[in-house]
């Protein structure tokens, strides 16, 4: 590589609240078109914003999971500009003084761990959804006040590696503080990328282009890598690099030039008349702070210091938040963290996915899971036994009640089972003998009687340990 | 006409309005739309005959939304609006068991002093139909002095309340900013516009703020602070009332009637025991309210107005792409006046005008009302005449000049605008059969202050319920 690349990127995230930023009107993704609208909503004349206070706590979620400092002081603006998607005519954002600013995230790169500055965090609503048909434009206004916040980093990102690092540690920190439910491929997450190259050692930048709405975090990679390429070219055969907007064509998998920016566009803000600025209660942000949901570092950390897990088990119980929450709720009813852990990731995940259904979905419950991995322990079933309970459980049913149903109960009552080994020492002499003799597989043969007595249900680990003792006695 | 006057009947109140109305629309052209309001009686007829404006119709600016009603601001652009909600003070109105009877003219949008720029023309002075009613709420205040309604809504953002009420001769009354909703209100400037009314006396206007005023949830600037019960409490003992005369107001006046009547007016307060001072604020402060409010107002104005593009609602006009329809939408939309104010407004507000334009209009404007603060600490309300000259002819009167003449006498209620100060204007007489006005302002959520006052002043010039007749 020739060239040091700088990348900065900005997220869009939509927040996770039942009602607008400034409005009453409900926020449903995939509802019918403009059925989700009030009059604020369609910029009516006369009509003013209301905070949604609901939208500021996850925001102060999302500053706290990115080690923002957050402002108390909550102030907006208007940022003018006219479109269709647009119907005030303006948007309400935080220009001069966003909620979060000087945070950070760490990723893991190869090189070990890496530090992305975050310069602001801020809170916006959403525009109206357009649709380009052959007949015209279609506007969607069910979209328009959704509530946002704009994460914007600082240009610390050096590859496509590290830039779907970020975004993808960015969504799992939203994601598990419930702020926002972070679908890319729906929009909810917007992703967009500024990149410019420059010779190693040098200190200023070079001419940037931005990809706008990158959908999907191998995208991010690949139309960085691509514009990477894109650019170097153009620098080695001696042109130069126009600062414009571009976006990703997945068919081609190269960036394409959408618009040239043409100076800046002036956007008159102004503080916004109708908010008054707000002082948070710095109690309020305290109890936002101190009931976080844990993000998946800290889980990890829990799963391998306080349950013995291994890096792996732990990286792939927080790959997703279902995942470990389902494990969470398994291990408040058995402390066999690893064997709790098995089930879930390999038996449940193998089961959801052959059948094709998500978590959302899932039946079995679990405290079940967790007094099935009892009963193992117990030894009142057999591994064996247990792996067809596990596919009635899958079906919501009690692991106890299957069990019994089937005649599972395994038997592991030592005089029961010593009973049923002196029997079958008595009938079969010939077996002390042979034992005796140094023959092994008496054990073997003794063991197979006790379990045909036993119609199957006897501890195989207890018996054979048990036959093995009479024998010596005898 | 009083509320008092007004019986409980609905039906013979609201056709007593209306046809009253329809006969001086000829005359003084106040009205937009008149109401159909059969379903409005239906519901009020539901309603205890007890609540404060049982049966009253009332009329109402342009600029207030009324559901299912068309609602226009006197402008081109929402000829064919009809808001699909009531604004918060139609919803209060209907409550306390008024009827919307007609929409009145204004200026357009509210911007205006003259009520010379509205879509359906001209308002005309009850007093004399070659004047003007003043604006911006100049079909309220008309309707009201011509005793058509015994109540009417208006908007206030320079003086646009207290300036049409001193040319025809009502009551005109703006409450502290916040204590009455703006949710519905077309706004011409957020953090100026105020609601208030008109009447033929000072108890009505108390009557009206206490159904009017109260936190609402959907106007994050609207106040918590308690509610009074203005009428019952109204008490026009001045005995040891401090009441400041701004001198910088008095002193630039030249119209010989106007400064007599004003005297008088405080010899009389005095003999009630008032203690009536002279205060002079800073003359080159007071010469920036004008730029001030106009940078300001229209900054604002210019984003508020952004929705009306012609394409979700409003008259639209065609064109080749969306630009072109919003370009070609908002050119015929409005007039040139409010073309006008936008242009100033959008100016002041680019970067590299912004700091030296906007942002220092607004620490202007923070100077100004720390130094009307200053003048009111000492005292109850603030006294000066309501403007320099009675109601001029439309050919005197021009809202795109600034007047050298009367820089800060004919704009010094802007002051209660910029301070969010309540503040009210109170006829005072009469010269050459044109009425006289005089505004009292007092300190924020003061209103049974001001209102007592005004009481008092009512009562010196025996004005109460004071109406003219224009069908004679």
């Amino acid at each position: 590589m020739n060239f040091e690349t700088i990348i900065g990127i900005e997220i869009h995230c939509e927040l996770k609240t039942n009602t607008k930023m400034f409005s009453a009107g409900p926020v449903r993704f995939g509802a019918a078109p403009n059925t989700c609208t009030n009059e604020i909503d369609l910029g009516m004349p006369g009509t003013l914003p209301c905070l949604n206070m609901h939208a500021v706590e996850l925001a102060i979620r999302a500053c706290s999971g990115a080690h923002c400092t957050i402002d108390p002081l909550i102030k907006f603006d208007r940022k003018n500009y006219y479109y269709s998607d647009l119907p005030k005519g303006f948007q309400i954002t935080q220009q001069f003084h966003p909620i979060g600013s000087n945070g950070y995230l760490t990723i893991d790169t190869e090189a070990g761990k890496k530090k992305i500055r975050i310069n602001r965090i801020h809170m916006e609503e959403d525009t109206a959804k357009q649709f380009h048909t052959a007949n015209g434009t279609m506007i969607d206004f069910n979209r328009a006040g959704t509530p946002l916040v704009e994460i914007v980093s600082e240009p610390d990102i050096r590859s496509g590696k590290e830039a779907a690092a970020y975004v993808e540690q960015l969504r799992n920190m939203l994601y598990y503080l419930g702020v926002s439910d972070c679908k890319m491929e729906e929009g909810s997450m917007r992703c967009d990328v500024n990149i410019s190259l420059r010779p190693y050692g040098y200190d200023g930048y070079g001419t940037k282009t931005e990809i706008k709405n990158l959908n999907s975090l191998s995208n991010v990679q690949k139309a960085v890598d691509e514009e990477i390429q894109r650019q170097s070219k153009i620098y080695l055969e001696g042109g130069t690099v126009i600062q414009e907007t571009r976006r990703f064509d997945e068919a081609s998998k190269t960036t394409i030039s959408m618009r040239k920016k043409e100076g800046n566009v002036d956007y008159k803000f102004f503080p916004e008349p109708n908010i008054f600025p707000i002082q948070l209660d710095e109690a309020w942000i305290k109890s936002i702070q101190e009931n976080l949901n844990e993000v998946p570092e800290q889980r990890k950390e829990r799963y391998m210091n306080q349950y013995g897990l291994s890096d792996y088990d732990a990286v792939t119980l927080t790959a997703t938040k279902e995942l470990s929450d389902f494990y969470d709720e398994v291990i408040k009813h058995t402390n066999e963290y690893k064997l709790a852990s098995n089930w879930v990731t390999t038996e449940m995940v193998a089961y959801l996915n052959k059948e094709g259904i998500s978590y959302e979905e899932n039946k079995l419950q679990p405290e079940h899971l967790a007094a099935m991995i009892d009963m193992i322990i117990k030894g009142e079933i057999s591994g064996k036994q247990a792996k067809v309970v596990f596919e009635e459980m899958m079906q919501g049913k009690d692991p106890k009640v299957v069990a019994e149903a089937k005649g599972m109960k395994q038997m592991s009552d030592p005089s029961a089972i010593l009973a049923l080994i002196t029997a079958a020492i008595e009938a079969n002499p010939q077996s002390v003998t042979d034992f005796k003799n140094g023959k092994d597989k008496a054990v073997g043969f003794l063991v197979g009687q006790v379990m045909k007595a036993s119609k199957g249900t006897a501890n195989p680990a207890m018996t054979n340990k048990m036959v093995q003792e009479e024998l010596k006695k005898r | 006409m009083k509320l008092n006057d007004l019986g409980k009947n609905v039906e013979a109140n609201v056709e007593c309005v209306l046809s009253k109305a329809h006969a001086s629309q000829d005359k003084l052209n106040a009205v937009v739309t008149f109401v159909d309001c059969e379903k409005q009686i239906e519901e009020v007829k539901k309603l205890d005959q007890n609540l404060p404006l049982y049966g009253v119709p009332v009329a109402v600016k342009d600029n207030i939304s009324t559901k299912g009603i068309r609602t226009t601001a006197s402008s081109r652009i929402l000829d064919n609006y009809v808001p699909v909600f009531d604004a918060h003070v139609i919803a209060k109105l209907k409550a306390a068991g008024a009827v919307v009877a007609v929409k009145t003219s204004m200026d357009e949008l509210g911007m205006g002093g003259t009520n010379l720029n509205a879509y359906t023309g001209k308002v005309n002075n009850p007093y004399d139909f070659e004047r003007i009613s003043g604006g911006s709420s100049g079909g309220s205040a008309a309707l009201t002095a011509a005793g058509v309604v015994a109540l009417a809504l208006g908007t206030d953002t320079g003086d646009s309340i207290r300036k049409p009420a001193a040319y025809c001769g009502v009551v005109g009354f703006k409450p502290t900013y916040g204590r009455i909703s703006r949710y519905g209100v077309i706004p011409y400037a957020s953090s100026l516009d105020h609601v208030g009314c008109f009447t033929s006396c000072v108890k009505d206007a108390a009557v009206a703020l206490e159904v009017l005023a109260g936190r609402d949830d959907r106007d994050m600037t609207s106040s918590y602070e308690p509610v009074g019960h203005y009428a019952e409490a109204l008490n026009s003992d001045l005995k040891g009332k401090r009441i400041a005369v701004l001198a910088n107001v008095m002193d630039s006046i030249k119209d010989e009637a106007i400064l007599k009547n004003f005297d008088a007016l405080c010899e009389k307060l005095k003999a009630r025991g008032a203690i009536v001072e002279k205060v002079k604020m800073n003359d080159e402060l007071l010469e920036t309210l004008l730029p001030v409010y106009l940078i300001i107002a229209n900054a604002e104005a210019c984003a508020n107005h952004s929705n009306l593009d012609g394409v979700r609602f409003g008259m639209r006009e065609e064109g080749a792409d969306l630009e072109e329809i919003m370009i070609n939408s908002r050119t015929k939309g409005f007039s040139s006046a409010v073309r006008k104010r936008f242009v100033l407004g959008s100016w002041s507000l680019f970067v590299e005008n912004q700091e030296k334009l906007f942002r220092k209009a607004q620490k202007v404007r923070r100077v100004i009302v720390d130094a009307y603060a200053d003048v009111l600490k000492d005292y109850d309300a603030v006294l000066a005449s309501a403007a320099s000259t009675t109601a001029p002819k439309p050919d005197e009167s021009n809202d795109e000049k600034m007047s050298d003449t009367y820089l800060v006498a004919e704009n010094h209620m802007v002051l209660g605008n910029l301070s969010g100060y309540p503040s009210i204007t109170v006829p005072c007489g009469f010269a050459e059969g044109l009425p006289i006005g005089v505004n009292l302002t007092a300190k924020a959520f003061d209103e049974q202050n001001l209102l007592n006052i005004a009481k008092a002043i009512e009562e010196e010039t025996g004005l109460e319920g004071k109406t003219v007749e224009v069908n004679a």
